[in-house]
């Protein structure tokens, strides 16, 4: 049954993302945007990643979705002439063979899933999934890696996105984010 | 919807001043969805209670301050898109944003910089329970609940705002620039193409979501026409 | 061959994400589909990411306190790599769409072969 569900969701998956690339109206790509942002949530909570899905779901198909809209509103919506995108064949013949080369190089990958693989870092994660409960006191490892062990790495992350508020404010030369 | 007759300040119904539940809905010229508008007054406070739970309740559970942040910024720009933005300017104005922005990057520093004071080193949080006695989760919920969701809430909501509000252009409530000039000189060659046939209502009042009072952009169509 | 494919799908469909997003970076004349083209590659990048914490028949990595030694979880580290990634990714995103929003009100267009026309005529 899962596995139906994982078939279904790839195909979802790929044939949003290559709508995404064929459709010619702008504001039809945000949309399908929007749905491919959801089927890959979905997909991420099927591969065990619960706090990576609701993050996806909450700023892809929410938050990108929004802002991408409201530029369009600020800006044009040119009027679509036809349905499809003109392929550009040069790119098409350079991308397809990247397509290529990358899927001769995944070939030599794991398996999907398989423990004791050569990126899995036993020595890393075993400590943390042991003493993660010990050493800062919440269940959820997700959380303890992120604020306790590798909490200077949050603490960046989270100066550049006060930082990208900032370079918006510049960019558009305004002086609040609202005016009152 | 997408009558380009620029709006000035005197004409009726002029909705960037007034907040569209105007008395008379039938003089404003901002079409509002009444699904829109009823489905988003019912689904605000759940999505808003379910992203405080999910900010408090990371410790243990999937979730934590990213995704509540997140949650809650998006609640806020689904009320700003279903009851416009300039009324949702004036309910969040602009301390709010700066002060959930700046002051969740302060405490986050702050809460990091303390166990240095005790000479230890930055974020290091076995101290709490040394000195204080308290257990290690709260410092870590701390910069969580305290620094991290703060910042993300604020921050999206901020860069909603700053992109609904466009470029500064003088004339604009705040102090003049004195290089506008560049934009104002373009103006004229700014086609405006392309905005009919625009499905949802609200993109459309996004577009007249200038400074406040300002007219809409000048419906002057120039020759260079979009793809 | 078909088989080693299918045990490795997510990782055909990083590749195929990456390789749709740089062609929507490359190819389309329009600027915010170059945005979104941008946060379709980054999107492959984070399934990779997720897929070299997946386990087989694991549990997501929220450890109850009293977990018996052998149960398989999955990865917590690549996980908050991609968690900080996605909201550095959104913040970009912002950043570039008021770049863009800022080129529109210059030159009143977002189509990329007239921006170069009328730059090369300045």
């Amino acid at each position: 049954m899962t596995e139906l569900f994982a078939a279904a969701l790839f195909v979802f998956v790929l044939v949003t993302a290559l709508a995404t690339a064929a459709l010619r109206d702008v504001l039809g790509v945000v949309v399908v945007f929007a749905a491919y942002s959801l089927g890959t949530a979905l997909f991420y909570a099927f591969l065990l990643a619960p706090d990576v899905a609701m993050t996806e779901a909450a700023i892809g198909a929410g938050v990108t979705t929004l802002l991408l809209l409201l530029t369009l509103a600020k800006t044009v919506r040119p009027t679509p002439d036809q349905r499809l995108e003109r392929p550009n064949l040069p790119a098409l013949a350079v991308f397809g063979a990247l397509f290529v080369v990358l899927v001769a190089t995944v070939v030599e990958f794991p398996a999907v899933g398989e423990p004791g693989v050569m990126w899995d870092n036993p020595g890393v994660t075993q400590y943390y999934i042991e003493n993660a409960y010990e050493d800062t006191g919440v269940e959820n490892a997700v959380t303890a890696v992120l604020a306790g062990y590798r909490g200077f790495d949050t603490f960046g992350e989270a100066v550049v996105v006060f930082s990208a508020g900032i370079a918006s404010l510049i960019v558009l030369r305004q002086v609040v984010f609202t005016r009152e | 919807m997408s009558n380009n007759s620029s709006d000035s300040d005197s004409s009726p119904g002029d909705w960037t001043t007034d907040s569209p539940m105007v008395s008379n809905p039938a003089e404003s010229t901002y079409v509002e969805s009444q699904v829109i508008m009823t489905t988003v007054r019912a689904v605000t406070p759940f999505s808003l209670t379910y992203g405080l739970f999910l900010m408090f309740h990371g410790a243990d559970s999937p979730g934590g301050s990213f995704q509540g942040g997140a949650i809650i910024a998006a609640t806020v720009l689904m009320i700003a898109f279903a009851f416009g933005v300039a009324p949702t300017r004036e309910w969040l104005r602009n301390r709010t944003v700066v002060a959930l922005a700046a002051g969740g990057t302060a405490a986050f520093a702050l809460v990091g910089l303390v166990p240095m004071a005790f000479g230890d080193s930055f974020l290091a949080h076995p101290l709490f329970e040394e000195e204080f006695g308290i257990n290690t989760k709260w410092g870590l919920e701390a910069i969580e609940v305290g620094g991290v969701a703060p910042i993300v809430a604020g921050v999206l909501v901020g860069l909603f705002f700053v992109l609904a509000a466009g470029m500064f252009r003088d004339g604009d409530a705040t102090e003049p620039r004195t290089d506008g000039g560049a934009a104002n000189h373009n103006r004229a060659t700014r086609s405006r193409t392309g905005e009919e046939g625009s499905p949802t209502p609200s993109t459309g009042t996004e577009a007249r979501t200038d400074d406040a009072g300002m007219p809409a952009e000048d419906t002057t169509t120039g020759t260079g026409g979009d793809r | 061959m078909l088989e080693t494919l299918a045990n490795r799908y997510t990782y055909v469909l990083f590749a195929l994400l990456v390789v749709v997003g740089l062609y929507m970076v490359v190819a389309s004349s329009n600027l915010v589909k170059k945005v979104i083209g941008l946060n379709i590659f980054q999107t492959g990048l984070f399934l990779f990411f997720v897929t070299t914490a997946f386990v087989d028949g694991g549990s997501s990595p929220v450890i109850p306190k009293e977990a018996d030694a052998g149960a398989a979880f999955a990865s917590p580290l690549p996980q908050v790599l991609v968690l900080t990634a996605i909201v550095v990714g959104v913040a970009l995103t912002a950043v570039a769409l008021a770049l863009v929003i800022r080129i529109y009100d210059a030159y009143g267009t977002l189509d990329e072969k007239t921006l170069r026309e009328v730059r090369t005529d300045e």
